[in-house]
């Protein structure tokens, strides 16, 4: 019998949430506190990543509470080296998103303390769709995230380009959690009851249930319909979370109108919370461990082929559409629409291996995204544009950025030796390993679309460093970003070299609670 | 002599460690079957090569600014003091080496693994035992001292940073070859430095003769190190490599947390099985066949960390390895039964390990300028002096002894690659000594003197005698370094000139130059005065003795002959050079620098170096005398210091070596010990009577008479040019041909089709003209298309978006059935 802690008694694990909730509370009311100093910015920056390092040191807290992987709230919630892996990850992104904010003049120096209130709203949201393991828990922290979101890509009130990136998003994302709710009400029929841990052997009862002799055919049929239906619209929302085809649709728009700093929080964190939910859904519940330490799929339902065909083609997509972008924007929108696609190529692994790739590869990419986001934002920041017109001789304009966005976006190409590579490895290795001939196929295509990628990666190092600038004008950027910059690429080039430590970070935190 | 053999033996005693008296008799233990190697787990390897690669990195980012702000010092003593930081971690890890106990001198220090695929696993793991501790104490001593050197030599040049980065990158990549307890790191050790020498051969890229010669010594290194990967990927594979996982891993035992070896090499083995070769562990007990062995292991054959206990209670992991460790104890550990499987192995019916010893010979002809690969060599001497010195005599170019030295359990299993590599030796030894009888340019006779230098270590290792020709390596970096250095001073006294005819009489200008050239000619040519002698003269009687070894016992006593008859050439064009250079009246070209050289305050007249540059040759020829008690020999039964501090290493192939020897009495050892001071003597003589003070005229009288003979050996025996005809030529003929299939075949057959694809497209009416581009612009306007027509589908409506989205939902729905 796996623990489980009632109401009160869980209370003591939830210290993060609790702290990011009073702490989202506490910064609207200091954000009046502040109205009138000039350093408003500063303050209510120190403020909020005061309660980000808060929530992180309750959670190294929480999680040295209980050995062993423990459920909350009557099995709402769990408390397992997963949820925690993705709390960190929340937590960072989230700081990051914050520290990129400040100088950034996308958000008016009035409305931060608003920015970063509901910043951290998304994180417990993120917590909450990272630890959930039941169908209610997770719509609402997915519905958490994504209700704050929409009202963060609109935040440029007087911006069509936001304006209309906020409503598409509201549109979408109603449509697709409605899709998800649909598909979660027929797996409550067929399976009666909303909690996931055990699905896969309920779905097996079900499945071996309807292949008794004396059921009609047509009523097994339509039972085994019903199960694939419920559990391709469950995915929907995942799908729409993480930007994976074809869900993806609202990402180039949403990503081109919203503020650069959201933007590049939205690239890498509500993606990351998909994925954790995803790897929980799949891995985690509609799996049991075959032989070695790989799972098979169960029930009728070949999720892992299904996932596979959708990594394909969400990275396939996802890199062509780039090749003609002109938008860094709408393009790194693209580029991280494939690297869906990559990441669920380890959710496709159906492994032990897979679901630590997918981990390994998310904090890679937190690094070199957020850092390729905050070179667009640098460059956004003096002309107010996105095109790769601005980008024509960057060397010459601002040296260190041009050099950092090669690095990121060689890192993102997956050359090595920076970060990006060691993440592909590991998600190709996971896939290889596995070693079907499916698998084997996708572990190509995913090669190809590699090699595609640079096509439009490197167009932008070549506008960099080859193409004469349209001005001479130096871009002054602030002290705090060339901090941010530099540490980011630190990151990447030290990633790329050494990466036992993060493997194995990534390693341990593959223990899903009730995953057997 | 009596003072040499007490400072001899002071020297042995500092080595054995305090107090403790030199053993004698240790025949006896080596005779005993080897055991597991054991070792000692430090944590501070790693600065050694971190020092050098820091300063690299430094300088390449930031030395231009730093030079240019705060001037060159700045740049230079960064390279130093990480050179200096380097040699004294080395002293360090040295005096924790010397305090192990004989057997057990190996540092290992493991920091973590790279990457695993298959059995193919990368550690970056640092080891130190007696012979890359001796390696590493020669490229950090000498290079910290051409590091000094170059200072002066360089400070004309504007790009002082680049230099200085690029010859602590050059010292980084050889200590992580000689370092490495892998066959990868090793590997990538061989490419950085052939990398840094590319880099340093054209350092003064402009030239175009400089940036050829740049190309071509990368160029040869790569035809090397091709043959060097195959050797590597034969012997993974004849130990039973492959790159399939094979699933005998437990579940819980396959976590990526595990691949540190420290666990691994323990836990993983013991998580499989460990299998006992011999179950009665019994003395009297035959050890198993390698058939039992596997029949014990395994069904299928080996895995991956199954171990083999081995009698003393070690524990060996056998399968497919990287490791240097594991792999000699492999071999070396009898019961393994993984020597007999190795000698029984054939590949297409020849023999693996001759193969296996042979293409990774291929690579050292390469690195270490060896016939048919030492073309590239000579050119190099395009590069800078001290780069000379430092790459291309004291450390680079020994990469290939060091490796055939590291591998002495394996090429000693293989008397065929013996052979091969101590004919190559021999033949590039006397070959290359020709070439420098008539060569005019310092630099050139010094290149080729190199290269004939290294064919002896390669004599060396090639019959067996594995300390000696590695004692040949330590001799020849400190007497090649001071001469090349020398050399380096002269031609910066005599403002940038390089050929002899136009030098002489710089004794009188350059004294203490003179000296330390002097010294180092005395120690290459073979007196018994200073190193070289003890070092070459163990070589040829190893060779001399080598019996066995050797695929026919005759043909030691050939490799004898030549290498004497070598040492009599070299002593020749040695002390012709130094006749030439430094005797005489002088005869360079007054005011040849007249306008704009740095020089001019001078006039035209030759000028002493710096005393930053003299002081390290005057320190490398103290070098020179003080090797010699490294490999002065003692009383009956006490090995020199070096044969004895190397044993550990060599242990595994000794017994071997030794039993194969020819074993020919003392009296024959003095007799050609007296041969080889008769000959430098006779080089000597020959020499001072032809060249010195540049009086004689019979080198011209002879010039004239046999004009095509001399032109023939100036001219290299026009080896450059019959590659010219054959090798690139064929390169290019190919090249060629597949420039020529590229346009007539390929394009078309592109032609073709898109002539086809145009046909139809007008029959049909439909227009599609963008086929008749080529293959490549076709693939990438299909990408680019293809992107366009998506980018159409993202509409901006927001009614499209879900539409696609429930849609797409539904094609998933039927996938789902589809991929059952």
């Amino acid at each position: 019998m796996l623990p489980v802690l009632n109401n009160a008694d869980s209370l003591a694990y939830f210290w993060p949430e609790m702290i990011l909730t009073a702490g989202a509370m506490g910064v609207f009311l200091f954000d009046l506190a502040v109205a009138k100093s000039p350093r408003r910015i500063l303050w209510l920056t120190v403020a909020s990543l005061g309660v980000l390092a808060a929530a992180a040191l309750a959670t190294s807290h929480v999680a040295g509470l209980s050995p062993t992987p423990i459920g909350l709230f009557n099995g709402l919630l769990v408390l397992d080296p997963w949820a925690v892996f993705f709390k960190y990850l929340s937590w960072a992104v989230t700081a990051l998103a914050i520290l990129i904010a400040g100088p950034s003049l996308e958000v008016a120096s009035e409305r931060m303390g608003e920015y970063c209130a509901l910043l951290l709203a998304v994180a417990v949201g993120m917590s909450l769709m990272a630890s959930s393991t039941d169908m209610l828990m997770m719509v609402i922290g997915v519905e958490l995230v994504s209700m704050v979101s929409y009202a963060l890509a609109g935040f440029k009130k007087h911006d069509r380009k936001s304006s209309e990136a906020a409503l598409k998003y509201v549109v979408y994302g109603g449509v697709a959690s409605g899709m998800m709710l649909f598909g979660m009400s027929y797996l409550y029929g067929l399976l009666g009851t909303t909690n996931l841990v055990g699905t896969a052997a309920r779905m097996n009862a079900q499945a071996a249930m309807l292949a008794q002799a004396g059921v009609a055919a047509s009523v097994a049929g339509a039972g085994r319909v019903a199960m694939v239906v419920a559990v391709v619209l469950v995915l929907s929302g995942v799908g729409y979370k993480i930007a994976s085809v074809p869900w993806h649709m609202w990402c180039p728009d949403v990503y081109e109108g919203a503020p650069t700093p959201f933007t590049a929080f939205l690239s890498v964190g509500p993606k990351a919370a998909g994925f954790a939910l995803a790897v929980r859904i799949l891995y985690g519940a509609m799996s049991v461990s075959g032989g070695a330490d790989l799972a098979t799929a169960v029930a009728d339902v070949p999720w892992p082929q299904v996932v596979g065909v959708i990594a394909g083609l969400t990275m396939t997509v996802g890199n062509f559409a780039a090749l003609n972008q002109t938008n860094l924007k709408r393009m790194l929108a693209y580029s991280s629409i494939a690297h869906a696609g990559y990441i669920l190529m380890g959710v496709a692994a159906a492994s032990e291996t897979g679901s630590q790739s997918v981990a390994l590869y998310l904090v890679v990419y937190l690094f070199m995204n957020l850092g390729a986001f905050l070179v667009v934002g640098i460059v956004g920041r003096l002309s107010g544009s996105e095109s790769i017109f601005e980008y024509r001789g960057l060397s010459a304009r601002a040296p260190f950025a041009a050099v950092a966005f090669a690095v990121f976006l060689f890192s993102l190409t997956g050359l090595p030796p920076l970060a990006g590579f060691v993440g592909k490895f590991h998600l190709f290795k996971a896939l290889v390993d596995r070693g079907g001939s499916w698998q084997i196929t996708l572990a190509i295509v995913g090669l190809l679309n590699s090699a595609v990628s640079l096509y439009y990666y490197a167009r932008i190092v070549k506008a960099m460093f080859l193409d004469k600038p349209h001005t001479e004008e130096r871009i002054a950027v602030p002290a705090s970003y060339n901090l941010l910059l530099g540490a980011l690429v630190g990151l990447v080039l030290v990633f790329g070299v050494y990466f036992d430590g993060l493997r194995q970070l990534a390693g341990s935190s593959v223990v899903l609670f009730g995953h057997s | 002599m009596d003072l040499l053999c007490h400072v001899r033996d002071f020297v042995l005693a500092a080595a054995e460690g305090a107090g403790e008296a030199a053993k004698h008799g240790e025949g006896a233990a080596r005779e005993a079957a080897l055991g597991v190697q054991a070792f000692k787990r430090v944590g501070y390897l790693w600065l050694i090569p971190f020092f050098p690669m820091v300063g690299a990195i430094v300088n390449a980012v930031v030395g231009a600014r730093l030079q240019k702000r705060f001037g060159k010092s700045v740049v230079t003593n960064l390279a130093i003091g990480a050179m200096a930081a380097a040699f004294v971690t080395a002293a360090v890890a040295f005096v924790d080496l010397v305090g192990q106990p004989e057997h057990e001198r190996l540092l290992v220090n493991h920091l973590w693994n790279m990457f695993t695929a298959g059995d193919v696993q990368a550690n970056l793991t640092f080891a130190l035992d007696p012979l890359s501790m001796m390696m590493v104490l020669i490229i950090t001593f000498i290079g910290a001292l051409i590091h000094v050197y170059s200072v002066g030599y360089m400070a004309e040049d504007p790009d002082t940073w680049r230099f200085f980065a690029y010859l602590n990158l050059f010292v980084f990549s050889m200590l992580l070859l000689v370092m490495g307890d892998n066959f990868v790191l090793m590997f990538f050790g061989w490419e950085g430095v052939g990398l840094c020498s590319y880099l340093l051969i054209g350092f003064w890229y402009k030239d175009i003769d400089k940036a050829k010669a740049a190309v071509k010594a990368f160029v040869t290194n790569r035809i090397g190190d091709f043959g060097f990967v195959l050797g590597l990927f034969l012997l993974f594979w004849a130990l039973g490599g492959q790159w399939e996982k094979r699933s005998v891993i437990p579940p819980h035992e396959s976590r990526w947390a595990l691949a540190d070896p420290a666990h691994l090499y323990e836990a993983r083995a013991e998580a499989g099985t460990t299998y006992v070769a011999d179950p009665t562990l019994s003395p009297q007990t035959p050890p198993a066949t390698y058939a039992e062995v596997e029949k014990l292991a395994t069904p299928e054959g080996w895995r991956p960390g199954a171990s083999i206990a081995t009698r003393d209670g070690g524990k060996v992991r056998v399968g497919p390895t990287l490791s240097f460790r594991e792999l000699r104890d492999q071999i070396a550990v009898e019961s393994t039964g993984v020597k007999n499987r190795l000698t029984g192995l054939t590949f297409f019916g020849m023999p693996l390990l001759a193969l296996v010893g042979i293409l990774l010979f291929v690579g050292a002809t390469a690195k270490s300028a060896q016939i048919p690969l030492y073309v590239w060599l000579p050119d190099a001497m395009a590069g800078p002096t001290p780069v000379s010195a430092l790459i291309h005599a004291a450390t680079m170019v020994t990469a290939g002894v060091y490796m055939v030295a590291r591998l002495n359990f394996l090429f000693a299993l293989s008397t065929t690659a013996m052979t091969v590599i101590a004919c190559t030796g021999a033949a590039t030894a006397l070959f290359a000594a020709s070439i420098g009888f008539v060569q005019n340019d310092i630099k050139k006779v010094l290149a080729y003197s190199t290269v004939s230098q290294l064919g002896f270590m390669f004599i060396g290792v090639g019959v067996g005698a594995y300390w000696a020709g590695t004692y040949h390596l330590l001799t020849h970096a400190f007497f090649k370094a001071c001469l090349f250095l020398g050399s380096g001073s002269v031609i910066l006294g005599c403002h940038h000139e390089q050929d002899m005819r136009k030098m002489g009489g710089l004794k009188k200008y350059m004294p203490l130059t003179e000296k330390t050239y002097l010294y180092a000619c005395i120690a290459i040519s073979g007196f018994p005065l200073a190193n070289g002698f003890f070092s070459k003269d163990e070589i040829l009687w190893k060779a001399f003795d080598a019996g066995n070894n050797l695929a026919d016992p005759a043909l030691g006593k050939v490799i004898w002959l030549v290498g004497w008859v070598t040492a009599l050439g070299t002593a020749f064009y040695m002390w012709r050079s130094y006749y030439l250079t430094f005797t005489g009246e002088y005869r360079g070209g007054h005011g040849a620098h007249e306008s704009g050289d740095a020089h001019g305050h001078h006039g035209g007249l030759p000028h002493e170096s710096p005393r930053s540059m003299t002081w390290v040759l005057a320190a490398l020829a103290v070098g020179c005398f003080l090797t010699i008690f490294l490999g002065l020999w003692g009383p009956a039964g006490v090995e020199p210091v070096l044969e004895r501090w190397l044993e550990p290493v060599l242990a595994p192939s000794h017994a071997l070596v030794a039993a194969r020897g020819a074993h020919e009495g003392p009296l024959a050892e003095w007799l050609l010990m007296a041969a080889s001071v008769a000959v430098a003597f006779g080089g000597w003589a020959a020499a001072r009577a032809l060249y010195k003070d540049a009086k004689s005229t019979v080198p011209a009288t002879l010039a004239a008479k046999y004009p095509r003979l001399h032109r023939w050996v100036l001219d290299k025996y026009y080896v450059d040019e019959a590659y010219r005809k054959t090798v690139l030529a064929a390169i290019w003929a190919g090249a060629k041909a597949c420039d020529l299939f590229d346009r007539v075949v390929v394009d078309g057959a592109v032609n073709a089709a898109a002539a086809v694809g145009r046909f139809v497209c007008d029959v049909d009416g439909a227009i599609d003209k963008y086929l008749v581009d080529g293959a490549v612009n076709f693939v990438a306007d299909g990408a680019l298309g293809f992107g366009r027509a998506l980018r159409r589908v993202q509409t901006g409506r927001l009614e499209h978006y879900l539409y696609a989205a429930v849609a797409g939902a539904l094609a998933v729905v039927l996938l789902t059935f589809l991929v059952q």
